[in-house]
């Protein structure tokens, strides 16, 4: 079921009865604009710490405690042209404890105080908890580049980019953090709060009227529907950028990124699923097979997709002095899928693995949520798994070959141990 | 096949040790789509040292072999059983610990036939040196993707300064140089002694019907001969509280220096249902202390000293327990300090009061209750067997037992000056 809370924030209330757990996220969205990552990346922080009525760590936890370990938390990531901010809770099914309670109406008026009371004053959040939490922002930048992986992820992502926005990841850059101030990051939330649109979920051991109940207390007011369109689709580029870097490590990192005709539940979406199962997303797939398998050169080597923005990712961990043999195989593999260089039964088992993921994904109540979600930012409806499969089932060998044929490199990071002779 | 209901989280489990000595549990939860299976022997990386099956002399192994000997049951004479799965739909995994191998499949249809195949490629196997070769390079690559990791480097760290004569200290995969001694011939006799049905257990949960997956399960295993089961003898070297190294630091090319302090349990722990009983007061005991709702935390966070890195652990095994607390900080002497000062007068500190113990214990249950959302949460769980017949589903009675003086006593017990250790990650060129 569907309603409006108000004009642009739209309440799901999915009842079942198959978890433990009620379920609860908001998910606030706004097209991504330079510096926004990082601003929202700051305002999670300071939603998680504290409030006006919480106003330590010690409170706000001990309200949590009190509500039998709820959930509580938020977080920050990109779908396409859009930033999207959540909150979420979880918390245990009434039924399972002994004492008499009601979680769900508890939680909701936490969450009221969490969103609509933050610890602020006179325009600004409160000065400590901003100060520090700022620093802390700052330190967590410089640890994230210390793994190695997610330091190689994040240098691919600017290169595969022209569009600044789009190299900046989810949770934003140091860089962008300096010129913030509490009244400015206040200012930012209060625009967060008025104009983002928004989606609520609630999935669990629930009934619509309850759920309406306790949410008609939120103080939202209309809004504007956005209009810029949730895909973002760049260029193919003529010549692909590459770039290497040195560090002192153990294990080098060779990533690869590619622009595909692959959008989420759009035309070559089912295809492209297929194309990427057997490319390098299972243990069956061309890169598994052949950089790990055959050569024996990595522990993993795969390949994912952004159907958000049309990208594909090829990961690897190799010996630096490996990397040439490395490449010429990835290069090969594509042009194997090109060829059609695959099985009717290879095809079949891609199929059958894509169709277990998606069946599986519905025991957890988190992954339901966002698929609901996602289905809901790129059509406005839900594709049910029946249909998805059908979907799945119909694709054949050419159109994977297509997709093949489609998908072009645009740039590779090698991060090298120093030991290329 | 014996049936035990708990009324109150409405789950019924089914269980029965066959004729080989193989324990299978079974838990139907058939609102779920999937079905996940974990085949798991009583066999990790600690159990480097042994007597083989039908010998006498004790032999001591290459490091990494319960690791490689994982890795390498994948493989048979006519290809891949990874490869199998995904023809039958399935997805796959296996996993070693200090002390479990265990190998799983996930799946939502044909769930029969990819629980046939988990056990028999389990049973089956299958070295040959050219294989074993060929996976040289693949888990050397594994090896080092670790190594370039400064969590792992910490944690091992401080095992190499609590542990340094036992296993434990030993990195699970082994090291590039230990693996390339291994050869088909070692991994049979690790996997002879090891795998017997009777050092083994079989957890099936989601949807299933009990009886007819247990016939399946007995009907496949009668098919097949084993040696009569042996006890079998494992070697751990003795350690005294001398062995244990105050502190130690290394130097990597991170932007953030890391500490992790850690206490040695010493004392044989208690079995059976008041083994979890001890586990579950530890766990409750630095909650107390350093958890969230904690003032202690409060003033970590707000000095800077800690940030949403810091974590704290209580881990308890076969032959070692210990608890560790550690995070990314500005300053890794300070910090290291307040934490062990916290710790050796945590049965004195203020957070070991009524109020705190009751919003714990509440929080505990609440959190404890939804990790049972999780089929591959209670089939890890129950797949580690430490504690007898009590098990997870027990945890909420025993929550609810604990009291203060439980709390103050076990702190008084385990905290002492002596079993800590200190480990300490610092930026290369400070």
């Amino acid at each position: 079921m569907v309603s409006n809370l108000a004009k642009g924030v739209h309440l799901h209330v999915l009842p079942t009865k198959k978890y433990k757990t009620i379920q609860i996220s908001l998910k606030f969205k706004t097209p991504l604009k330079k510096e926004v990552a990082t601003k929202r990346t700051l305002i999670a922080s300071l939603l998680e710490v504290n409030s006006k009525k919480y106003p330590n760590q010690t409170a706000l936890r001990s309200k949590l405690s009190e509500l039998y370990g709820a959930g509580f938390g938020t977080n920050v990531s990109k779908k396409g042209s859009y930033h999207i901010f959540s909150v979420s809770m979880s918390l245990v099914n009434d039924k399972f404890i002994s004492m008499e309670s009601n979680l769900l109406e508890e939680a909701t008026d936490f969450l009221k105080e969490i969103l609509f009371y933050p610890n602020a004053e006179n325009g600004s959040f409160n000065n400590a908890t901003f100060n520090r939490e700022k620093e802390k922002l700052a330190d967590d930048y410089d640890s994230l580049l210390d793994d190695k992986q997610t330091y190689a992820k994040l240098a691919l992502l600017r290169l595969l980019f022209e569009d600044e926005k789009q190299q900046v990841p989810s949770i934003g850059m140091k860089a962008d953090l300096e010129s913030i101030t509490s009244e400015s990051l206040f200012n930012d939330y209060q625009e967060l709060l008025a104009n983002d649109e928004i989606d609520i979920y609630v999935l669990g051991d629930v009934t619509e009227e309850k759920v309406a109940e306790v949410f008609s207390k939120f103080e939202f007011q209309d809004r504007l529907k956005k209009e810029t369109p949730i895909f973002y689709n760049e260029e193919a580029a003529a010549t692909a950028n590459h770039q290497i870097e040195s560090q002192e490590i153990t294990q080098a990192k060779y990533n690869l990124g590619y622009t595909t005709p692959v959008f989420y539940l759009g035309e070559h979406y089912y295809s492209g699923q297929v194309f990427n199962g057997l490319f390098g997303g299972y243990p069956h797939s061309k890169l598994f097979m052949n950089v790990r398998e055959k050569e024996s050169l990595a522990y993993y080597a795969s390949s994912s997709l952004d159907t958000f923005n049309g990208t594909m990712v090829v990961q690897t961990g190799i010996d630096s002095k490996e990397v040439e043999k490395v490449k010429e195989i990835i290069s090969q593999q594509l042009i194997e899928m090109q060829k059609g260089n695959f099985s009717q039964e290879d095809l079949q088992q891609t199929k059958s693995m894509l169709k277990n993921n998606v069946i599986q994904s519905e025991d957890n109540p988190g992954s339901v949520i966002e698929r609901t979600y996602a289905n809901h930012l790129a059509l406005g409806r839900v594709i049910n798994t029946e249909e998805w499969i059908s979907n799945l089932e119909q694709v054949t060998k050419e159109e994977v070959i297509a997709i093949a044929k489609q998908v072009q490199l645009k740039a590779t990071f090698f991060l090298t141990g120093g030991t290329t002779k | 096949m014996k049936k035990i209901v708990y009324d109150q989280l409405e789950e019924t489990l089914y269980t029965e040790t066959l004729d080989n000595g193989l324990t299978v549990t079974l838990l139907p939860k058939n609102e779920f789509h999937k079905t996940y299976a974990l085949f798991t022997t009583n066999y990790g990386s600690i159990d480097n040292t042994f007597v083989p099956l039908g010998k006498e002399e004790m032999v001591t192994v290459p490091d990494g072999i319960a690791h490689f000997l994982e890795h390498k049951l994948f493989e048979k004479e006519d290809g891949d059983v990874f490869q199998k799965f995904g023809k039958l739909g399935a997805s796959a995994n296996a996993f070693t610990s200090f002390t479990r191998t265990s190998y799983l499949f996930s799946s939502t249809e044909k769930v029969k036939e990819n629980l046939m195949t988990l056990i028999d490629f389990v049973q089956d196997p299958y070295f040959t040196e050219e294989t074993v070769n060929k996976e040289k390079g693949i888990i050397a690559q594994e090896i080092q993707m670790y190594d370039d990791e400064p969590d792992w480097r910490l944690f091992f760290g401080l095992l190499s300064n609590l542990y340094p004569k036992h296993p434990l200290h030993i990195d699970i995969a082994g090291t590039v140089d230990s693996i390339m001694d291994i050869t088909a011939d070692d991994l049979y006799e690790s996997y002879h002694t090891f795998y017997h049905p009777s050092n083994m257990n079989l957890f099936v949960v989601g949807k299933l019907d009990p009886e007819k997956m247990m016939q399946e399960i007995r009907d496949n295993q009668k098919k097949k001969q084993f040696s009569k089961p042996e006890y079998i003898v494992r070697y751990f070297p003795e350690e005294t509280v001398e062995d244990i190294k105050a502190y130690d630091s290394i130097s990597l090319s991170v932007n953030r220096p890391k500490s992790i302090i850690g206490v040695k349990g010493v004392k044989i722990p208690p079995t059976g249902r008041e083994g979890l009983a001890y586990k579950t007061k530890m766990s409750v005991l630095l909650s107390l202390l350093f958890g969230p709702t904690s003032k202690n935390y409060l003033e970590l966070y707000d000095s800077g000293l800690i940030d949403d890195s810091f974590s704290y652990d209580f881990t308890m095994e076969r032959s070692f327990h210990f608890l560790d607390v550690g995070s990314d900080t500005k300053e890794p002497e300070k910090f290291s300090k307040t934490i062990k000062d916290l710790l050796l007068t945590a049965k004195d500190s203020h957070e070991l009061n009524e109020e705190h113990l009751s919003l714990i214990k509440k929080k505990m249950i609440g959190q404890h209750l939804q990790s049972l959302n999780s089929l591959e949460y209670i089939a890890n769980q129950y797949s580690q067997e430490l504690f007898g017949e009590a098990t997870l589903f027990d945890m909420v009675p025993i929550i609810e037992s604990i009291q203060l003086e439980d709390i103050k006593e076990v702190a008084a017990e385990f905290m002492m000056e002596e079993h800590i250790s200190i480990f300490t990650i610092l930026p290369k060129g400070e």
